[in-house]
């Protein structure tokens, strides 16, 4: 392909989407004479252009938009929806042939000949606004239009419709009324004008050439840094160094920044066409549309931001009737927000619709088999709504073309996921869902900390690092310990689980560790170990290492797929030394070694609950509440919680905690409450437990254990004593969960009773 | 004539109208067999290297290597034909053979993308005439009978050719043996 037809396609491709832009801007403002201008004058050097080059087909549909247009710029004619959606048409046709011109280099002429011919009839049908009203039966190369009476309950279809015919569509009761309005927010609400003088436009694969220059650049500056850290004379331009490719580094990563109107921008069309098909009314609001994000990021949130956005339209925004009963405004509103919050990049798709239905969510995920009732009836609200993540879920009643196919949110989480990116999910019933993606700023170069595990070296991102602990051989024995198998660590007073990182890579190692576990200490290798006591998304686990080596920036090199998919490993960077080291992703060893979300104890309760309870009786949670031993059984306890004591709340006399939209009354017997109250950064901890229907909270001041209590007695009768068990040889009070008073349900206080 | 020698002079006369081809193919060595690669998809040739291990990674791996800013998956012939290692010390559980010792590692470049095949040593390049080129045997199966693109008849005995966009590593692990 020559020069000039490659230049005409960028430059047409980029103009259509200007227009795209400009004809819904223009819906909304008819009579806005400089954006008619504006598209006017597009369309007819598209039309100049392709005449030279000899694009038939492209000049004879751009000339019928010329005309049209033309009425339409000295205002002999007012745009209206069928107007708009017709030259909207058009564009896509045009996009088309472009399409088709990038791949064969020539229009394709034959088979879509027909197709032209019966757009350019509607488009000089347009013309005359009386012929347009006429309803006429579905046309168009792109619908594949259904009777508009199934058009309010879509049913399924194998094929997605790219734009609705909108003579399908019911015709709104005001024809000249569009039925969706999209905004702007103020700072972007004019399209941009033709590029101005001071940009250039860069070939995206110089770009990432440049890209990983600079990350040579990196390794080699941190390679010359080690290697002359002790000598004198090099100190000084070693730092020069340093600081130069620092700046480079900023430099080009900038380069490769675009804003986020260029993903956004799509949108108020696919929201009008969208909103057209299913019959609702929404208000596009977008903000913070200059907010940058490295170009190949912005490429991978096109498709779950279109996907979100789909969603919100489909299941989250109710119909105007059903808005208007509920009292609401029968325009929905849907905002796409960006904004930069420290090292990330947000991205909010939010609706004012009816929320996620929790209750729904449940049910259907236990029909899909994903999750057993049991397990769902331990889910707080928030754990439910992240169910809608798994693959095969999808509560759509009937499964839309638009969206809800069942691929859907698992598809979007995983996109998100690949480039280092979070999603969550919020949603109140009744008053809107929205969705936050979490996008990491900077791509491939981040901090890192090198540890030693097999001889070998690993990376371990420092973003998901909380802590260091060192432990000498002659501590290893008494400070991990072994319960049924699960490694633990007992910091601060709560039991951290540990993954033994060369068990983990190899397989052999682990079994035979676990093999002979009894004792547990003969297993645990006579030298100094490290636990790197990681994060991830809340699941908090200890990583035991053999050495630790210093924090690195290093670049991060992608790993083939056959690698990737092993799991445990994110990427492969080269270290200040030479050697080659892998980056390990801490959330995917928290899975693959089956730590759960939620703190330890979930976990440590269900190794309990799978083991036979034979002949050890029942197990208990031992803890310490105030200056006395307390039990609590085990298969009671749902989660161990430490919060901020701020989040106590009081109902008259009776401390309550707002736990997952639950309040939770919370039974202090030994006054852990009354101590904290003086410290209000103090932290207390709350055993979150089933009680029949309800959740109670028994607060204390540590955690101690999980044991086997063995039955005591009454002295002198062979009844066993109620409320009391033998504990590692300590007499322990068993904590009466029944004897926890219910909240008052009116609000206002009632003397409470303190129960023992 | 009979139909048979018919047909076999027919042949004859096919295969003395398409004229021989030269091929030339970079030899590799893995233990006792001589391997060729048609220098068309080699990069490079990296002498020397040691490969850094990969745990938990497929048999086939033979580790990662640093080449010109990108780090490359390589494949281990060795260990792709089931050959037992040359270092018979390994530590267990650890399956990348490459990790102890330097091999030299050819650059392939497949459909794919760019990865390295661990090789024992690379010979020479050698000039080979299609002519010279019979397919696989029947008796071949499995994974051999994918990897090889038949042999070359040389004076000094069998040439293997591989057939690079089989040894690619998404390739070797998508089909998994």
């Amino acid at each position: 392909m020559d020069e000039l037809t490659r230049e005409f396609l960028i430059e047409s491709q980029e103009g259509l989407d200007r227009m795209e832009r400009c004809l819904t801007d223009l819906e909304e403002r008819p009579h806005d004479t400089e954006l008619l201008a504006d598209i006017f004058r597009s369309v007819h050097t598209i039309k100049g252009t392709t005449g030279f080059l000899g694009f038939r087909r492209l000049e004879k549909l751009a000339h019928a938009g010329e005309n049209l247009l033309g009425l339409l710029r000295d205002g002999k004619l007012s745009a209206n929806q069928s107007i708009i959606t017709g030259l909207l048409q058009l564009m896509d046709s045009l996009r088309g042939i472009l399409r088709t011109i990038e791949l064969q280099n020539n229009e394709g002429e034959a088979e879509d000949a027909h197709l032209d011919a019966a757009l350019i009839a509607r488009l000089r049908e347009l013309q005359h606004p009386e012929a347009a009203a006429i309803t006429l039966s579905g046309r168009g190369q792109f619908a594949e239009a259904e009777p508009p009476v199934q058009l309010a309950h879509p049913a399924s279809r194998t094929s997605p419709p790219a734009i609705p015919d909108p003579e399908t569509a019911p015709s709104p009761a005001v024809p000249e009324a569009p039925a969706a309005t999209p905004e702007q927010s103020p700072e972007t609400g004019k399209p941009k004008a033709a590029a101005s003088d001071s940009t250039l436009r860069v070939d995206v694969v110089l770009l990432n050439r440049m890209m990983n220059l600079v990350g040579e650049l990196v390794l080699t500056r941190n390679q010359i840094l080690q290697a002359t850290a002790l000598d004198p004379n090099f100190t000084m331009l070693s730092r020069r160094l340093d600081m130069v490719t620092a700046d480079l580094r900023e430099s080009v990563m900038k380069a490769r920044m675009q804003p986020v109107s260029n993903v956004f921008s799509k949108f108020p069309r696919i929201v009008r066409d969208l909103s057209q098909l299913l019959n609702r009314k929404v208000r596009l609001v977008m903000e913070g549309q200059e907010t940058e994000l490295d170009k190949s990021l912005l490429e991978a949130i096109k498709d779950p931001l279109t996907h979100a956005v789909r969603n919100s339209l489909d299941h989250g925004i109710e119909m105007p009737e059903v808005r208007a009963a509920a009292g609401k405004d029968p325009e929905g509103t849907l905002k796409l927000r960006a904004y930069q919050e420290g090292s990330h990049v947000l991205i909010e798709v939010s609706d004012d619709g009816a929320g996620i239905g929790v209750e729904r969510v449940r049910n259907k995920a236990i029909e899909r088999g994903l999750i057993t009732p049991q397990r769902a009836a331990q889910l707080g609200e928030r754990d439910l709504l992240q169910l809608i993540f798994l693959p095969g879920f999808s509560t759509a009643e009937a499964i839309t073309n638009v969206s809800g196919r069942g691929v859907g949110m698992d598809v979007v989480r995983t996109n998100v996921e690949k480039i280092g990116g979070k999603v969550e999910i919020d949603s109140r019933p009744g008053q809107g869902t929205t969705l936050r993606l979490r996008i990491p700023l900077t791509l491939a170069i981040i901090p890192a900390l090198i540890v030693r595990s097999l001889g070998q070296s690993f990376a371990l991102p420092q973003g998901a690092l909380s802590e260091l602990v060192h432990i000498a051989p002659e501590q290893a024995a008494t400070v991990i310990e072994w319960l049924e198998g699960t490694p633990l660590y007992r910091l601060r007073g709560q039991l951290l689980p540990l993954i033994f990182l060369d068990g983990l890579l190899s397989p052999g190692l682990q079994s035979t560790r676990l093999a002979a576990l009894s004792p547990a200490e003969e297993f645990l290798p006579q030298r100094d170990q490290f636990i790197a006591v990681l994060d991830a998304d809340g699941r908090r686990y200890g990583l035991v290492v053999d050495g630790l080596a210093d924090p690195e920036e290093i670049v991060v090199k992608p790993l083939s797929t056959v690698l990737k998919s092993i799991g445990i490993y994110s990427g492969a960077t080269v270290l200040g030394s030479g050697d080659l080291a892998l980056i390990l992703d801490p959330g995917s060893i928290a899975t693959r070694a089956g730590i759960a979300m939620g703190k330890v104890d979930v976990q440590v309760g269900a190794a309990m609950e799978d083991e036979e309870e034979a002949a050890t009786g029942s197990r208990y949670l031992l803890v310490e509440a105030g200056q006395r031993r307390a039990a609590v059984p085990l298969d009671d306890v749902i989660r161990i919680e430490r919060i901020a004591f701020s989040r106590v709340e009081y109902i008259g006399h009776r401390p309550v905690l707002n736990f997952q939209g639950q309040l939770l009354p919370i039974e202090d017997s030994a006054g852990v409450l009354a101590s904290a109250s003086g410290d209000p950064a103090a932290e207390i901890i709350v055993v979150v437990c089933r009680e029949g229907n309800r959740q109670v909270g028994i607060a204390v001041s540590h955690v101690l254990d999980v044991g086997a209590g063995g039955e005591l007695f009454e002295a002198g009768s062979q009844q066993p004593a109620s409320g009391v068990t033998l504990l590692n040889d300590h007499v322990t009070g068993i904590v009466d969960l029944g004897a926890i008073q219910p909240l008052p349900i009116a609000a206002h206080a009632e003397p409470g009773h303190h129960s023992e | 004539m009979s139909t048979r020698s018919a047909a076999k002079s027919s042949l004859a006369l096919r295969k003395a109208a398409s004229a021989p081809v030269m091929l030339e193919m970079c030899s590799v060595r893995v233990g006792a067999t001589l391997f060729g690669v048609p220098i068309t998809h080699i990069l490079e040739i990296v002498g020397n290297t040691r490969p850094q291990a990969v745990p938990l990674a497929p048999e086939f791996v033979g580790g990662l290597v640093h080449y010109r800013g990108d780090v490359l998956t390589t494949v281990s012939l060795r260990q792709l034909l089931g050959l037992p290692a040359k270092n018979p010390d390994r530590e267990p559980g650890n399956n990348t053979q490459g990790a102890d010792t330097r091999h030299d590692i050819l650059v392939l470049e497949s459909s794919g993308g760019c990865f390295g095949l661990l090789v024992d040593s690379v010979g020479e390049v050698l000039t080979v005439s299609s002519a010279d080129h019979e397919p696989n045997p029947s008796t071949l199966e499995g994974r051999r009978s994918a990897l090889f693109a038949g042999a070359y008849k040389l004076p000094q005995g069998l040439l293997v050719m591989l057939d690079p966009e089989q040894l690619d590593p998404m390739r070797l692990g998508a089909t998994a043996a």
